[in-house]
């Protein structure tokens, strides 16, 4: 058998001599990689939690590894790229912490259940503080479109929002002041930008059921920012080469999508639920109703609470340290009689996501247009959400979905990428790249990148309904303040 | 006695079965020398695959047994629409198909006989963890036919046989969970099933010179069933009891032989293979009646055949030619089965040990077209550099 396979490989050899169009060698027209005419020695992102690789409620090496920019400079070396270390404000596993200094983040603690949260660990510590210039990635966690020019001492701006990440990127303001001041420090000079900021402009709003902040940052408001702040980068830097991205419909992330879905297939018929209107802090108004045909988008946090529709209970407002509301009577059966009802807090109503979904195309509409007028590219995150809300996303005979946990693309937050959702974040970006700079940029194989780390527990239901902690829910909304 | 040596045969030659689409069609040495073109003239008893009007025209009772090993060889360059040209070799496998024929002659008229040999399976592996391992990282698929035929000379020109084909097929896929976990759940499926179909054929010898042939097998429906295990053994996947169907194609040769001199023979087949039966390979689960579905969408197609024999006393001097239209469109061409069209370029030569023993021996070189895919239903585009090498030996007894 050996001997025969000597034999074939002497056959192949001598017949690729013999028979025309018989070699070994590789095809010609495969593809190439490289930079086009460009040259690219440095490359910095801006933005925020989903530019700084955060995931799962919180921010850790594991997770920033897989951050979309940190991806992107890996594939631009592999293009011939020469930028060195892309530098990461990396916070140690297990990560940055909460209120009471565990780490946040999210785990999957059992599929039985399942059952999502914090594993109540300490949290980890910085590893590249140490770094004697501005880091490459200035994503932050929390910030908003203002954030990029503000000069205000970032350490009183962070100890007012409860915001841990502003120290841990910008650390300190001999690096400059602002996110802007500090981009503007690096050298050398940024050949590529990515500048992806507004998502925490409506996210806030979205997150929080509409409570808080009561409202979008106004349409107005983000243009004159937007108009600002590249403004500001193409002064800076006349010759770089500017890729922002739009704002995707917060309506297409499992944040909104999961629980919400859930409930609604178990309102049959005349079974109606009581909520409170968006800026109602008292009993439902006795004829707004979630139904069948009106079906809420409830937040992931909702799950803890949904389950006990149908039963007196005061737990939100006690989980919550909130006084129970005048008028509202917590020994009524939750969401079916309407002196009752889900909160505001936990559901965006019609109302509130026709507010969300204004601002975004304003926003969207806005960065169209100061993009084109600043000579920045961009990438339409929002298309491509929506693609694949509908559709899903197919590449190499693996499916991903805008599912919870189930679909792989979001992280257990619901709200971030995954690391694997990362990778086709990071491809959408090398995708403009290549067809508007020229380059021939490789894309990330997606099936390299790590999944979620998964228990080996027993799960009995076929839909992920999951029980997020306390905890982890006020980690969610705490982020957006 | 039969069932002895079948048994035997079995137990000591291990099967698996490499072949395009996933028919294989080398059966006999002496056929598979000549291109396969066998179908107008059916001399041994590799009729009963390739004729089974052949048999009547058979003067001896005979037993004809053989093996083909077989060395597959491909290269993935990709997957191209991520920009990357990475190679990937497909594992070093060799497949050792069987043939064993054996016929009796009941009178001058009517011949019985019967066959087993693996007209259908694939093998496929690829290194583990690759690009494409929610694609496929091992496929082992054989089946055997078993095949009682008879053959009745109508007059001393004409022939018809026909034959009744009892299959049992073997299936193991190995792939990675399309999952959100990390680490990837593995899926290990094996099934088995039985089928059944039949053969028939006829032989015409029109002239002293020419002679033509057909021969047509049904296709046959394989309804298999078995077990899916998971690695790890995550309780939110489908692991246990599964099944899925296979309907394998059928097959048609056309053949005409002409003799060019008194020891020259040469012989022209077109053979069709209907392998549009091949829509999809969909895997159900009973624990929670899902199921998968891969959509192959093969379209029918063909194989033209030429080959010819010379005889030097107890020698004869084998060669042909094969081309085979691969099924496998570009948007469903996958690593699963890296289907190209193929070029085949046969020598051998047959030796007459004595005057009831035959050493029948060929070479098959089968080169496969480059195939350059784009926009695959799979989105795993690339191209695919196949070959294979194979080597048929038979031994054949008359009495």
């Amino acid at each position: 058998m050996k001997s025969f396979k000597i034999l074939a490989g002497i056959m192949s050899v001598v017949l690729a001599i013999v028979i025309p169009g018989c070699s070994d060698e590789a095809p010609s027209d495969l593809p190439k990689s490289d930079l086009g005419s460009n040259t690219v020695t440095k490359y910095v992102s801006v933005g925020n939690s989903l530019t700084a690789g955060y995931q799962s409620g919180g921010l850790y090496e594991d997770a920033q590894m897989y951050s979309f920019p940190n991806i992107i400079a890996q594939q631009l070396s592999k293009a011939g790229a020469s930028l060195g270390k892309f530098e990461q404000p990396i916070w140690g596993n297990p990560g940055s912490p909460d209120a009471t200094g565990k780490a946040s983040r999210y785990e999957l603690i059992s599929l039985e259940g399942p059952v999502i949260g914090p594993r109540g660990v300490a949290a980890g510590t910085g590893t590249n503080t140490a770094l004697a210039r501005p880091y490459d990635n200035l994503g932050i966690p929390g910030a908003v479109l203002f954030d990029f020019l503000d000069t205000t001492d970032f350490i009183t701006k962070a100890t007012a929002r409860q915001n841990p990440f502003f120290p841990h990127v910008l650390r300190s303001a001999t690096f400059g002041k602002s996110i802007f001041e500090q981009l503007r420090n690096i050298s050398p000079k940024p050949d590529i930008v990515t500048f992806w900021l507004g998502n925490n402009d409506v996210l806030g709003f979205a997150t929080s059921g509409g409570a808080n902040p009561n409202a979008p940052t106004s349409a107005a408001a983000f243009g004159a920012l937007y108009a600002q702040a590249l403004d500001s980068l193409r002064a800076a830097l006349p010759n770089a080469k500017i890729v922002v991205a739009n704002i995707p419909d917060v309506r297409a992330i499992p944040y909104f999508t999961t629980v919400g879905p859930a409930v609604a297939a178990d309102l049959k018929g005349a079974f109606a639920i009581s909520y409170q209107k968006h800026g109602t802090n008292g009993p439902g108004d006795g004829s707004s109703y979630l139904t069948e045909q009106n079906p809420p988008l409830l937040i992931l946090p909702s799950s803890s609470y949904v389950t006990q529709i149908g039963t007196p209970t005061g737990k939100y407002y006690s989980s919550n340290n909130k006084p129970v509301p005048p008028g509202v009577d917590t020994t009524q059966m939750l969401g079916l009689n309407y002196l009752n009802p889900i909160p505001d807090a936990l559901i965006l109503d019609s109302a509130e996501q026709a507010t969300a979904a204004n601002a975004i195309a304003a926003y969207n509409l806005t960065i169209a247009q100061v993009a084109a007028a600043k000579n920045a590219v961009v990438v339409d995150i929002n298309a491509i959400f929506n693609s694949i809300k509908k559709d899903g996303y197919n590449i190499s005979g693996e499916v991903y979905t805008a599912d919870y946990v189930s679909g792989g693309l979001f992280s257990l937050d619901g709200v971030h990428p995954s690391s694997r959702g990362a990778g086709i974040v990071a491809n959408e970006f090398i995708k403009v790249m290549n067809s508007k700079f020229g380059m021939h940029i490789p894309y990330v194989d997606i099936s390299t990148l790590p999944g979620i780390p998964a228990p080996l527990a027993k799960y009995a239901g076929k839909k992920f309904m999951p029980q997020l902690t306390a905890s982890a829910s006020k980690n969610i909304r705490d982020l957006w303040k | 006695m039969l069932k002895v040596i079948i048994s035997c045969f079995l137990l000591f030659i291990s099967t698996h079965v490499f072949a395009g689409g996933f028919q294989l069609n080398e059966h006999g040495a002496r056929a598979m020398a000549q291109g396969g073109a066998f179908a107008a003239r059916a001399y041994d008893a590799s009729a009963i695959y390739f004729n089974p009007a052949g048999l009547g025209f058979q003067k001896q009772n005979s037993v004809y047994v053989g093996t083909t090993l077989i060395s597959p060889t491909s290269i993935f360059y990709g997957p191209t629409n991520l920009n990357l040209g990475t190679k990937n070799e497909m594992v070093d496998q060799l497949f050792t198909p069987i043939n064993l024929y054996a016929s009796y002659r009941i009178n001058d008229d009517i011949n019985v006989g019967i066959g087993v040999n693996n007209p259908f399976g694939l093998g496929t592996e690829w290194e583990d963890g690759w690009s494409g391992k929610f694609i496929t990282q091992k496929v082992d698929l054989m089946s055997f036919f078993f095949s009682p035929t008879v053959a009745y000379k109508v007059t001393d020109q004409l022939s018809v046989g026909a034959g009744f084909n009892y299959v049992t097929g073997d299936v193991t896929i190995q792939r990675y969970v399309s999952d959100p976990f990390d680490p990837h759940g593995k899926i290990n499926l094996d099934l088995s099933g039985t089928g059944a179909g039949f053969s028939f054929g006829l032989l015409y010898k029109i002239t002293e010179e020419f002679s033509a042939g057909a021969s047509y097998r049904s296709s046959i429906k394989i309804d298999a069933d078995g077990t899916a295990e998971f690695t790890p053994n995550r309780s939110i996947y489908p692991g246990g009891d599964a099944a899925a169907s296979l309907e394998l194609p059928a097959t048609a040769f056309v053949g005409l032989a002409y003799k060019v001199m008194e020891n020259l023979e040469i012989e022209a087949d077109y053979q069709y293979v209907g392998w549009s039966s091949y829509k999809e390979l969909k895997i159900e689960f009973k624990k929670d009646a899902s199921s998968t579905v891969s959509p192959k969408n093969y379209e029918d197609t063909y194989i033209f055949r030429l080959g010819g024999e010379y005889t030097m006393d107890a020698l004869q001097i084998r060669f042909g030619y094969l081309f085979d239209n691969n099924p496998v469109t570009d948007t469903y061409t996958e690593p699963l089965l890296p289907d190209a069209d193929r070029h085949g370029y046969n020598i051998g030569f047959g030796y007459k040990v004595s005057d009831n023993i035959v050493l029948d021996v060929a070479y098959l070189f089968l080169q496969f077209s480059d195939r350059t895919v784009t926009g695959t239903a799979i989105d795993f585009d690339g191209v695919y550099q196949s070959r294979a090498n194979l080597l048929g030996i038979n031994f054949g007894y008359s009495f």
